[in-house]
């Protein structure tokens, strides 16, 4: 048909890269000959709150950006499904993160769904902040788009933070390539590894022992900046909003209290054991 | 040894562990004054008699902070409802939280007549030099040079103005008995004491108190907690911190 319009939804949490893949995406279907129309949802600018860009593209003009039921629905986080649960139709198509989203969450048969643990495939391949450029990389082979051309594009979009560190590029191309070549998982779908332990984290020894909490813990690393004997680092568990939390080198530490008092979300507590 | 249960092993009392965490960004640092301003409820056990008004801006993400009664109002309104709060019922203790846009840019009429009618309540004003809900932009606190998205090139005091030093121009008009300072949150020891002298200026002074904290926004900023902290030991020269004293000549 050739006035028929492509919609798609990107979403996930702020701060995840959701409007980097957007912008790319929407500047190569340009590039390729389509009408693109792009608006990313405007709200408070906070990172962790669900971000949502809508696109749409076709042989013929657009008028309107806005619409209500999407062709492609891309989900990255499980915070932001209820919010994206209404774009669903009968035939959406809805590509998720199966690495950090249970399947069972999206309201769409299993047939229409296809997962890409991109989570899994960037934190262990090529660093986690990849993530969004493996989602990239595949939706450019699901749109059937020249990869070379649009990594150019890529490059373009993230020239000033490539330019700052010189080992981010290599590993942005790989993911990028890993995505397009990546087969998507159907029906047998991997599990999500990657979820906040509702656990809170002792450690201890004869002196003092220390309380973290994952659930809590945005991973901003303001304790790991106010330690003042180097006792904490960020270490391989993960908190509310997918960061790396902070782990606790318990006898380096001098119980000075400053983590605890810094803390803007009540993380983490240091006590001493007090000796009879 | 102690046992932990709950998420609430760090909190203070008077939060409501159900809505944490919170909604603010990570390392912001407005719940790090939130944290402390619960520590002293605690400490001077008031939760029952509190009435906390907030703003438009980030510090309308506390509407479900506290375990105690909570009034959303408009930019820099939360001033004058405080006021009116605190006239029909004398025996609460009111308190206002709002940003510097709020109270230095849109509602400063309110925040001035406020302290220059002596009104009982504290109102605690957190300043991180920018417009940071709607995507950080050039306030009038905003550092001379300061880079935000509607001042690229840095702001120039020429045309934009200095920094805009509330604490100072409010110490003019206020009483003698009024408490007027300036707190940081790279110091929360001392920020925690400012903040009981504030409220203890209500409770026992029956005056006008107010205290101005600077914050570290590092979404708007840009910046990881190491280059936080270092910007705001940048703003520590240019807001100095303690209490501001009235000059008598």
């Amino acid at each position: 048909m050739k006035n028929k319009i492509t919609k798609i939804v990107i979403s996930g949490e702020g701060g995840q890269g959701i409007q980097t893949i957007a912008k790319v995406l929407s500047i190569s279907l340009k590039e390729f000959g389509y009408h693109v129309s792009y608006i990313p949802q405007f709200g408070p600018e906070q990172r962790g709150a669900p971000s949502i860009s809508f696109i749409q593209f076709s042989d013929n003009e657009i008028n309107y950006p806005r619409f209500y039921k999407a062709d492609y629905l891309v989900v990255l986080r499980e915070r932001a499904i209820p919010v994206v649960n209404t774009f669903i139709s009968k035939s959406t198509t809805v590509i998720f993160d199966s690495s950090t989203i249970r399947p069972t969450v999206i309201k769409q048969s299993d047939n229409k769904k296809l997962a890409v643990p991109a989570t899994k495939l960037a934190h262990d391949l090529f660093g986690k902040r990849n993530l969004n450029l493996v989602i990239s990389g595949y939706l450019t082979k699901l749109f059937s788009l020249d990869n070379k051309e649009v990594w150019k594009l890529v490059r373009l979009q993230l020239k000033e933070k490539f330019s700052k560190n010189n080992g981010l590029e290599d590993g942005a191309f790989k993911a990028f390539n890993c995505g397009y070549e990546f087969m998507p998982e159907r029906k047998n779908f991997s599990q999500p590894t990657f979820k906040t332990s509702k656990k809170i984290i002792i450690s201890k020894n004869q002196d003092r022992e220390a309380f973290v909490s994952p659930e809590l813990c945005k991973g901003c690393g303001i304790c790991i900046e106010k330690c003042p004997v180097g006792a904490l680092k960020f270490g391989d568990e993960i908190g509310v909003y997918g960061n790396p939390i902070p782990e606790i080198d318990i006898d380096k530490c001098i119980t000075c209290g400053n983590c605890y008092r810094f803390c803007p979300d009540c993380a983490i507590q240091i006590k001493k054991i007090n000796k009879k | 040894m102690t046992k932990i249960v709950g998420k609430k092993f760090s909190m203070p009392r008077c939060f409501n562990e159900k809505t944490k965490p919170s909604l603010y960004c990570p390392g912001c640092g407005q719940s790090i004054f939130l944290k402390h301003f619960g520590f002293v409820v605690d400490e001077l056990m008031i939760q029952n008699r509190m009435t906390l008004g907030i703003d438009i801006g980030c510090s309308l993400l506390a509407w479900n902070f506290f375990n105690f009664d909570i009034v959303q109002t408009h930019h820099g309104r939360s001033v004058p409802v405080a006021v009116g709060y605190k006239l029909s019922n004398s025996k609460r203790i009111v308190t206002s939280i709002m940003g510097d846009g709020g109270g230095y840019a849109i509602g400063l009429q309110s925040l001035l007549h406020a302290a220059f009618r002596n009104n009982p309540i504290s109102v605690f004003l957190l300043n991180n030099t920018g417009y940071s809900m709607t995507g950080g932009q050039m306030a009038p606190t905003s550092i001379p040079g300061e880079i935000t998205t509607t001042s690229p090139e840095g702001k120039d005091p020429k045309t934009s103005g200095k920094a805009f030093h509330g604490p100072e121009l409010i110490r003019q008009i206020s009483d003698n008995k009024a408490y007027i300072g300036r707190a940081s949150a790279s110091n929360p020891i001392l920020l925690q004491k400012m903040i009981k002298k504030a409220l203890e200026n209500q409770i026992k002074n029956s005056s006008f108190s107010f205290l101005e904290i600077l914050t570290p926004c590092p979404t708007n900023w840009k910046t990881n907690a190491k280059e936080s902290f270092k910007f705001l030991s940048v703003l520590e020269k240019e807001f100095p911190i303690g209490e501001v004293i009235k000059n008598e000549k």
